[in-house]
């Protein structure tokens, strides 16, 4: 229950966060990657290294969580589908101005647009799904 | 009155949502002993839906539980965008969608269309990637990782291209 509260919190959290910051207004992408506005690209770029900073210091700490635990970091593996889903991923991104993370801010923004993006992102997912039966190493 | 206006109404530097954002990978790996990512996700969307599903993937261990975290932390996000939304005066709905919809006045059919398809790039392009830009490019570069590296490479190189020849032909070089 308290775990529960803790992921609903980190979600308020970050949702809120994408949304001040901006990262799920369709313009700030677009100008991101026209180049007129590096603001989002900073941004991630930020995010990154605090990142690091923050996973090098719970290292120091003994790479344990607060219950104890050893943290298990989640690896991502890479093959040809990495490169396959980035591309379509990367064209996806300019083309509805959002990801799957944003998309939801826009939601929780009342856009209806990013609604319509949401639902195609769960076709998308589908389509995955129904090719992951046939293919199970996708 | 000053701080309160720049964190709630006022659009945050950067700086601060980059800190915002990047403090949440080691605070979840810590209390929570988590890998923020978003994406995965959408199939507790989808186990929702159709929780008779025969799909094998759908039944993976990942997605035994569709209420599970994942799903907890997408009502989350969507929350708190809209706490922002109200605390920083944005309309409670609307049909806008910067630029593209500012510049363009297509029907609401192409619009739907046009948004529904860039979703199922990005739905599909996630999962064959494993990752999006908070699984892969926050998370997975912050965690050092040569695919998630690989991943946003590819993800900023094609939203460029992609923008560009959208730019070019469909916002008609504006």
């Amino acid at each position: 229950m308290i775990r529960s509260f803790g992921y609903l919190l980190a979600g308020i959290f970050f949702g809120f966060a994408l949304s001040r910051s901006g990262a799920s207004d369709y313009n700030f992408i677009h100008y991101m990657f026209t180049g007129e506005n590096f603001k989002l690209a900073l941004l991630m770029a930020t995010a990154i290294v605090i990142g690091v900073i923050g996973m090098m210091i719970l290292k120091a700490l003994g790479n344990k969580d607060v219950h104890g635990r050893d943290i298990k970091i989640n690896r991502k593996p890479l093959n040809k589908y990495t490169v396959i889903g980035g591309i379509l991923f990367g064209i996806g991104w300019a083309v509805s101005g959002a990801c799957p993370g944003t998309v939801l801010a826009q939601i929780g923004e009342g856009k209806v647009l990013g609604l319509v993006t949401f639902l195609g992102m769960l076709f998308g997912t589908y389509i995955y799904a129904l090719m992951a039966e046939n293919k199970p190493l996708l | 009155m000053r701080v309160v206006s720049f964190l709630f109404v006022d659009l945050w530097p950067w700086w601060l949502g980059g800190i915002a954002i990047g403090i949440l990978i080691p605070l979840m790996y810590y209390f929570l002993n988590t890998a923020l990512g978003v994406s995965t996700g959408y199939g507790n969307f989808l186990k929702i839906i159709a929780p008779a599903t025969k799909l094998k993937w759908l039944n993976s261990d990942t997605y035994k539980n569709r209420f599970n975290w994942r799903f907890i932390f997408i009502i989350g996000i969507i929350i708190g965008a809209f706490l922002s939304a109200r605390t920083s005066g944005m309309p409670i709905l609307t049909s806008e969608m910067g630029l593209f919809t500012e510049e363009l006045s297509w029907s609401h059919v192409s619009y739907v269309i046009w948004f529904f398809a860039g979703g199922v790039l990005l739905g599909f392009g996630a999962r064959l990637a494993n990752g999006c830009t908070s699984g892969h490019s926050i998370h997975g570069i912050a965690t050092l990782q040569k695919s998630s590296l690989v991943a946003t490479i590819f993800f900023l190189a094609f939203g460029t291209i992609t923008t560009f020849l959208i730019k070019l032909f469909v916002l008609g070089g504006s």
